[in-house]
């Protein structure tokens, strides 16, 4: 279906290829994977697919892409439109009509489709993808979710051979994940489509897998079968870390497969709590009956909690169940509410200027948002003058976060990792009291992520400050948080250490404990040092 | 007040003959009737979407526009003479410059002259703002034909860029207020307006991807999903206009 023949592709200014010499065949029906470090280059494969790269991005492009016969050589994207459906990363940034109907007609009337072709489409992609009763919603007022799965609604529309999907899951709660991949799967089975999809993510998605095509960063690629790849892939998921702490030979790669392969050694190893949550001894943060009412809607729903010093707390909870009014409020910015939130017995709301940046350190969804710098080393320099500090400290807690970042480079052109490492580090710089952020996760990798829990914890545990963190990765919970506050519809419907929150919910379990269930462990590290301390 | 769902053409096709209308009739009294006029068409009839903003942007750019203009008529220019109601200090120009004179005598005549050249050429710009907030722009785009590829890439990201730009301003200037810096003066407006066009030329190159990707453009010939009909209600609002642009 998909023939890359000799691919290598690199972009003008830049020192690296992207790909070098790939050659891949992908065969109809097919769900692929591709996996690779930020900035790697697994969008720019996706977008080779269909011709958007080069044709809207520049680049040199040796070799061929070839779909279902058509060379992206000889045709232009738009010419592939019938063939292959593509759905990028945020899908509302591709939105392009008001309505959920109208945006499904979209391409068919480009195409020039007879209307009642386009009337008998349209029903069968609103049933496929259980969108009919939202068929004439603006899609602005959609959940994350229901937006995704119109991206996808309106690619099948056109009756695509190949669905190309970049990240499909990266903004959305486990649950609305869950939805959208079962559906893709679904589709690879009953339609034969041929899926090509990039995600973070792996635990979500390797079970679907039938290819891994592994970007490693230096324009060398491998393919290979799920368990193949994991063999020795770096990029794993929880799961395989597992497998391979425990020396099993396979990989597993799902829940199943790894409950099977270790039920001799669960049965052996004693039951044993990990680590319990540090004493709640300093109250940071008092949140009291917080209500925030956007038109009408609320928000939040009268909520009380207490933020001890020491602890990481996880808010969590479905798209707009109200994590970033929670957020921004805490931080003193949000919207009109009733209700207080004091910060060291400070109304937050009163905070200004230098004195709320020692108070509250807050990184929203989007870290680019605080930068504003031509370079990184004017970025730090303006830290440094802002706290009123010695002149290339943020530099030196730059270089300790996230070593290697050029210091004339400019803000943009950092990975997503870098980006967040640049944020946080600005932020840090002020050692605020508090440390917030809002989906820190999205767009980074294991290793990012890694960096992230590391660096937080430390925060937390050698400064004895709060972290406050709204996320929707549960692993990424599981390794850091000490506690998580789970919202639904503005309510706070449980709140408690991690490990008590975490493993009485199925969808918000990470992998490792549902594999070792029902042990009450949560990450790979857990299981380890209990196997250590049991030998 | 029941709102009409109207076709897209009709409110422009509206706007267009009220704005010739004050143009001809050239009398700030109507030019601000029609204002009104417009006001109350928009606060009735408007929905509950991003581009519904665009008539109180186009009033506040007009109310600016207006101040600019009257400031700069009242204080460059050929002296009308009349009763004065204060004097600004003359600045003494070059003598090539002949005709031309800053500051001076500032009388009632040559305020209201330049107030109403300003009322009637903002009021324009106001009509129109109402027309683009009374019309979703991508109803628009669906009726106007596919000739012009680019015009239509162009109006697309135009206007569904444009709202978001509107949330992101909002969006980092919290973030900034959160990094402890001022949100006013002209610095902040350097600092919201780096990652700000970052990211709009961001999102207008991935929307252009989109639409190029989902076959915009390929087709010379467009069909329609559901055929925009043209009502009665259409009708009798162009016939309105047609007898406004008729009486003037």
């Amino acid at each position: 279906m998909i023939k890359f023949s000799n691919v290598s592709l690199i972009y003008p200014h830049s020192t690296t290829t992207v790909l070098e010499n790939l050659n891949l065949e992908i065969a109809e029906g097919e769900f692929v994977l591709v996996i690779g470090p930020t900035g790697s280059g697994k969008s720019s494969l996706l977008r080779l697919i269909n011709g958007l790269v080069p044709h809207h991005t520049g680049g040199i492009l040796a070799g061929d892409v070839s779909v279902d016969g058509l060379s992206t050589r000889e045709v232009k994207p738009g010419g592939l439109a019938h063939l292959i459906g593509i759905v990028g990363q945020n899908p509302l940034h591709g939105f392009v009509a008001d309505t959920v109907e109208e945006e499904l007609s979209f391409s068919m009337e480009a195409m020039n489709l007879a209307p009642d072709v386009m009337r008998k489409r349209i029903e069968e992609a609103l049933d496929l993808m259980s969108l009919n009763s939202l068929r004439s919603r603006q899609i602005s007022t959609l959940s994350g979710g229901e937006q995704q799965r119109v991206a996808i609604a309106s690619a099948l529309v056109m009756h695509p051979k190949v669905l190309v999907l970049d990240e499909p899951t990266s903004a959305l709660d486990p649950i609305a994940a869950e939805e959208v991949l079962s559906i893709l799967h679904r589709l690879v089975h009953d339609l034969s489509l041929t899926v090509i999809i990039a995600e973070h993510k792996l635990e979500r998605v390797i079970g679907f897998a039938d290819r891994i095509v592994h970007i490693n960063g230096d324009g060398h690629t491998s393919v290979g079968t799920p368990v193949h790849i994991m063999q020795t892939s770096s990029i794993a998921p929880p799961i395989v870390h597992l497998a391979r702490a425990l020396g099993l030979v396979d990989p597993g790669l799902s829940v199943r497969d790894m409950r099977r392969m270790t039920e001799p050694l669960r049965e052996s190893i004693p039951l044993q709590a990990p680590i319990s949550s540090p004493p709640k001894v300093h109250a940071v943060i008092e949140i009291e009956k917080l209500t925030i009412t956007y038109d009408e809607k609320k928000a939040l729903n009268s909520v009380s909690a207490t933020i001890y010093d020491n602890e990481i707390v996880a808010v969590m909870g479905r798209n707009g169940a109200g994590k970033s009014s929670l957020l921004t409020t805490i931080a003193g910015v949000g919207a009109q509410a009733s209700g207080t939130v004091r910060i060291h017995s400070v109304d937050s709301k009163s905070l200004k200027g230098k004195t709320r940046m020692r108070t509250v350190g807050y990184i929203p969804q989007e870290p680019s948002d605080l930068l504003y710098a031509q370079s990184v080393a004017k970025e730090c320099s303006q830290a440094d003058n802002d706290n009123q500090i010695a002149i290339g400290t943020t530099q030196d807690l730059l270089n300790q976060l996230v070593p290697g970042i050029s210091m004339n480079a400019h803000p943009r052109d950092l990975s997503e990792g870098q980006r967040l490492g640049l944020a946080l580090s600005v932020v840090l710089s002020s050692n605020p009291k508090v440390l917030i952020l809002d989906e820190p996760t999205r767009g980074l990798d294991y290793e990012a992520k890694k960096t992230l829990a590391r660096i937080l914890i430390e925060f937390a545990r050698v400064f004895d400050r709060a972290v406050v963190i709204a996320t929707h990765d549960v692993e990424l919970v599981a390794e850091l948080a000490t506690r998580v506050i789970f919202l639904a519809d503005g309510d706070i419907v449980a709140d408690g250490p991690t490990i008590d929150i975490l493993l009485s919910s199925p969808a918000f379990a990470p992998q490792v404990s549902k594999v070792m269930a029902p042990a009450p462990w949560l990450t790979v590290h857990d299981v380890v040092s209990a196997l250590g301390s049991s030998n | 007040m029941k709102k009409f769902s109207l076709h897209p053409l009709t409110w422009w096709i509206w706007s267009l003959a009220i704005a010739i209308s004050v143009a001809r009739v050239n009398s700030p009294i109507l030019a601000l009737a029609a204002v009104g006029v417009m006001g109350v068409i928009v606060f009735t009839q408007r929905e509950d979407a991003p581009w519904s903003k665009s008539f109180m942007w186009s009033l506040k750019l007009a109310v600016s526009i207006l101040l600019i203009r009257t400031f700069i008529g009242v204080s460059i220019g050929v002296p009308i003479p009349g009763t004065t109601i204060f004097t600004l200090p003359i600045l003494h120009l070059p003598h090539w410059m002949p005709g031309i004179r800053i500051g001076g005598a500032v009388t009632s005549e040559r305020l209201t002259m330049a107030l109403a050249e300003g009322v009637i050429i903002c009021s324009l710009l106001v009509i129109f703002g109402a027309a683009a907030s009374l019309t979703s722009p991508h109803r628009l785009l669906r009726v106007l034909p596919l000739y012009v590829y680019e015009f239509g890439v162009t109006l697309v990201i135009a206007t569904s860029v444009l709202p978001q730009v509107v949330t992101s301003v909002g969006r980092i200037r919290q973030a900034q207020r959160l990094r402890g810096q001022k949100t006013q003066g002209f610095n902040s407006y350097i600092r919201v307006a780096i990652p700000l066009l970052e990211e709009s030329l961001a999102r207008s190159l991935n929307l252009a991807a989109a639409m190029d990707s989902r076959g915009y453009g390929i087709s010379r010939l467009r069909s329609r999903y559901r055929p925009i009909p043209w009502h009665i209600g259409d009708s009798s609002i162009v016939i309105c206009a047609v007898v406004v642009l008729a009486l003037t």
